[in-house]
């Protein structure tokens, strides 16, 4: 009986601290927002495919010595112009994702994967 | 017409072939006669670019055109920083002045044209200007160049006219 009971407790303990676990890892998923840096350099992107979450910052550099855009294709977003040197960011809002480039310098493309 | 304005748009290329054997030749040109060079090229595209602006209606010309007014700007800003920062000057010579001489043959030719016939010429023209310009840095001027700043310079305005030489081939590209 006392082992019965004990058995008891002890599947008790384990699937309450399994549960404790996943509710602890859905938090850190959808915890504090993550700041992203993409560097522009060479006429790049960098990353090329950045995975980002809802609430997350993403902040373009230009390390080029001609200004460059990061712009959405479908014209959404767009984080602005930057100068040489310049940085500009945006932060990350529910459907935007997607494949963006640089207005100027449109062969420059790169891509938003909203995870 | 069409030989005339082949050799006025390739007017570097047809120097680059025959030079050695006049006097002047662009490899013997030295850095400031070089930093010149490059600076007159860039001014006569961002004549090119203004002239587009005047007359283009194609907002892909136009984008393009505003690109090349930016990015040479850019460039010769960079360059004129650099010249000051040496203590130097740009010097005049032979290639700055058959570039311009061609140039004005270009502006003459374009700016009778307008619509699709403008738009095709303008960007045929920007994309062997930027071939023969880009031969000229990457295999003359680069090679020959003796300060290092000015070399890492041309360097990276090299890659940028690269990108622009892409950028015209696909306005090249999708005009016809």
């Amino acid at each position: 009986m006392y082992r019965r009971r004990f058995l008891a407790s002890l599947v008790a303990a384990v699937a309450a601290t399994t549960a404790s676990l996943k509710l602890n890892a859905a938090s850190a998923s959808s915890g504090a927002p993550v700041s992203h840096t993409v560097k522009i350099a060479n006429f790049a992107f960098s990353p090329a495919t950045l995975s980002v979450g809802v609430g997350d910052r993403v902040t373009w550099i230009n390390m080029d010595i001609v200004p460059h855009t990061a712009t959405a294709d479908d014209g959404s977003w767009d984080a602005g112009e930057l100068g040489p040197n310049e940085r500009k960011e945006i932060v990350v809002t529910e459907g935007l994702g997607g494949s963006y480039y640089c207005r100027f310098h449109p062969a420059m493309t790169a891509k938003l994967d909203l995870v | 017409m069409k030989i005339h304005t082949f050799v006025a748009t390739a007017g570097i290329a047809v120097f680059a072939v025959f030079g050695s054997a006049h006097a002047e030749s662009p490899a013997d040109l030295n850095d400031l006669e070089i930093a010149h060079v490059a600076y007159t090229a860039d001014n006569i595209d961002i004549r090119y670019a203004h002239l587009a602006l005047a007359l283009s209606e194609s907002s892909e010309v136009r984008e393009f055109a505003a690109t090349m007014i930016r990015d040479h700007n850019a460039v010769n800003g960079q360059a004129l920083a650099l010249l000051e920062k040496l203590g130097a000057q740009p010097q005049d010579n032979f290639l700055s002045q058959q570039l311009i001489a061609n140039s004005i043959e270009l502006v003459n030719e374009m700016s009778a044209l307008r619509g699709a016939d403008f738009d095709k010429r303008y960007a045929e023209n920007e994309l062997a200007y930027h071939q023969a310009v880009n031969d000229l840095v990457e295999n003359t001027f680069i090679p020959n160049i003796d300060n290092g700043e000015v070399k890492d310079l041309f360097g990276a305005g090299l890659e940028i006219f690269m990108a622009h030489e892409n950028h015209a081939q696909a306005v090249v590209n999708s005009l016809n």
